[in-house]
């Protein structure tokens, strides 16, 4: 069976102010129907960049993408009609930061609405609202008949990132890219978020492409992880190996950086590099 | 809400009131004398003092500003010297055609400058971008009556297929539409240019491209909307200061408005007249701007009228 996520020796050159730089080195990963797989590094390592690659998503003229992504078995690198066909169908982003995600002058029934009717456009609008309305119970807004006509401004981080998720499945797509979709959360809010990510998987069965730098995260939602540093993958392998029996140095200091309850003198190791 | 309206509408009057000393009181510094450019050049010294004291401007000026307070309150802006006539009814004859050539302009504006805008922020940095750039930018450089009268030249003159002067029908309206809009439109155009490539490039639009939203939604739904804040603004500190008069496009053809009445009175110390039109200009202008602002929460959510500052 075809793969939802077939990436190969993709590589992208972002062209900045001080020359072109190789973000992405020929890294090859595939994602499949209820699989969780996990790109892990520090920032400037590469991950996101893979993930708006794969959609996409980088802008026009400022990215060269080379190598092959197929998304349900569509080549979206070689046809931009491709990609455009793909998205908000086959599958959908889930972004970093939540409240910048949506547009702050339309209601999330707007938006919302907008999601499900781009997907089905026979629905009406009332029609696109009741399914909208039980979507955002899905993702756990109370009232959620009452918040349809709310703008962004009125909800909190963990209220719009769940929005944002009823938003991505509106289409219901089969691959779901979470590009870090707790970093900017409060901690307690950040579990919330990455519960309401499993259940999802488990009822529907979608695939997801996790970007963190979370070891924490990782280790509870992926199936597989590969750690990613400079552009390439460093070390890759199942969740539980790459957590208990880490081969590379790097993701021991990944995994040493995970910030555990104790006293301040217990935990002396941290990846290397002063506080200016 | 109700505070909000009831603090702006009194800061407008105290910013009416203050506008009219200041100009009741410039108007007697400086030099000319009404009397001298009202009367016959052969009156003799005794016929100016008459007129003087007709006008009342032989009270002293404490005394005259009185009597102007005094005669405001009752609404009586007193007498054109010129005009023979309520200087309020004068200038209320003129307003229509002012309105009309600033409704025109604004609207030949909008309709331009917001799809040329959109139009190169599309096209960012693009050779064809900057070309509109530098037009547009000529046309905002070139003087109003250079402009005028290039255009009363080519379109009255060489081609005569528009009238040049006064408005005897509509069509006398397009080449003073037309010359003040070229003025507007590189100011407004490169305004939604600029607030269309922040949200065009702003997390939202990506968000919505991801979820399949097509290019021309992202533009128009996405895009416009949220750049209407500042182009509302924009458009309407234009026509604000559209409704003072355009005073030069006005003398240039000759446009029977409150600009070209304004330099009428100017030029005959009409001081009645002056203060009216500055009582009916400045009141319209303060007006349009506290609509504009009553406006903003239509085109922004979070915009909360009399909370914050």
């Amino acid at each position: 069976m075809t793969p939802l996520l077939d990436v190969r020796d993709l590589q992208i050159e972002l062209v900045t102010a001080h020359g072109v730089v190789r973000a992405v080195d020929g890294v090859s990963f595939t994602v499949g129907r209820g699989e969780t797989v996990t790109l892990i590094g520090e920032s400037g390592s590469g991950k996101s960049t893979t993930a708006m690659g794969v959609l996409r998503l980088l802008p026009e003229g400022l990215a060269v993408l080379s190598g092959s992504v197929r998304i349900g078995g569509r080549d979206v690198l070689t046809d931009p009609g491709a990609a455009r066909a793909v998205r908000g169908r086959t599958v959908s982003l889930i972004p970093q930061d939540p409240m910048t995600a949506l547009s702050p002058v339309h209601t999330i029934g707007r938006q919302l609405g907008d999601a499900i009717r781009l997907r089905h456009p026979e629905l009406s609008r009332a029609q696109a609202r009741e399914r909208g309305v039980d979507l955002l119970g899905q993702v756990r807004i109370s009232r959620p008949e009452t918040r349809w006509t709310s703008y962004p401004h009125q909800f909190s981080g963990g209220m719009l990132q769940r929005i944002l998720i009823a938003i991505a499945l509106a289409g219901d797509p089969e691959l779901l890219v979470a590009d870090e979709p707790t970093s900017a959360l409060d901690a307690t809010v950040q579990a919330d978020v990455l519960d309401l990510l499993m259940e999802l998987q488990e009822r529907t069965g979608i695939g997801m492409l996790m970007i963190t730098h979370d070891l924490g995260v990782a280790r509870l939602v992926s199936d597989r992880i590969h750690v990613m540093k400079d552009g390439r993958f460093v070390e890759s392998g199942p969740a539980g190996q790459i957590v208990e029996r880490p081969a590379e140095p790097y993701t021991r200091d990944l995994l040493a950086a995970v910030p555990r309850l104790g006293a301040w003198d217990e935990d002396g190791t941290a990846i290397e590099g002063a506080i200016p | 809400m109700a505070t909000y309206l009831a603090r702006r509408i009194g800061q407008s009057l105290l910013a009416v009131f203050l506008t009219l000393t200041t100009v009741f009181l410039l108007l007697r510094l400086a030099p000319g004398d009404p009397a001298a450019a009202y009367a016959a050049p052969s009156a003799t010294a005794a016929d100016l003092a008459r007129i003087r004291a007709e006008f009342g401007l032989d009270e002293p000026l404490i005394t005259q500003y009185g009597i102007f307070l005094r005669d405001l309150c009752t609404g009586n802006l007193g007498t054109s010297y010129s005009f023979h006539a309520s200087a309020f009814q004068v200038v209320m004859d003129r307003l229509p055609y002012t309105i009309t050539l600033a409704v025109a302009a604004i609207a030949v504006t909008t309709v331009v400058a917001v799809p040329l805008g959109v139009w190169m922020a599309r096209r960012a940095d693009t050779k064809r971008e900057l070309g509109t750039n530098v037009l547009t930018i000529t046309g905002q450089s070139m003087p109003d009556f250079w402009t005028g009268m290039m255009l009363l030249t080519v379109f009255a003159v060489l081609l005569p297929v528009l009238p040049a002067s006064g408005f005897t029908s509509w069509s006398g309206l397009v080449l003073p539409t037309v010359t003040v809009a070229v003025l507007q439109l590189a100011l407004v155009s490169r305004l939604v240019r600029r607030e269309m490539t922040t949200a065009l490039a702003a997390p939202y639009t990506t968000v919505a491209r991801s979820r399949g939203v097509s290019e021309r939604a992202l533009t128009w739904r996405y895009g416009l909307r949220n750049s209407a804040v500042p182009l509302v603004t924009a458009l309407g500190t234009r026509f604000a200061a559209l409704l003072n008069g355009v005073v030069v496009v006005e003398v240039v053809f000759g446009w029977p408005g409150v600009g070209s009445l304004v330099v009428r009175a100017l030029e005959t110390r009409d001081y009645p007249l002056i203060q009216a039109t500055v009582l009916v200009t400045a009141t319209l202008a303060i007006l349009v701007q506290l609509l504009v602002d009553l406006a903003y929460p239509l085109f922004d959510p979070r915009v909360r009228l009399g909370k914050a500052a």
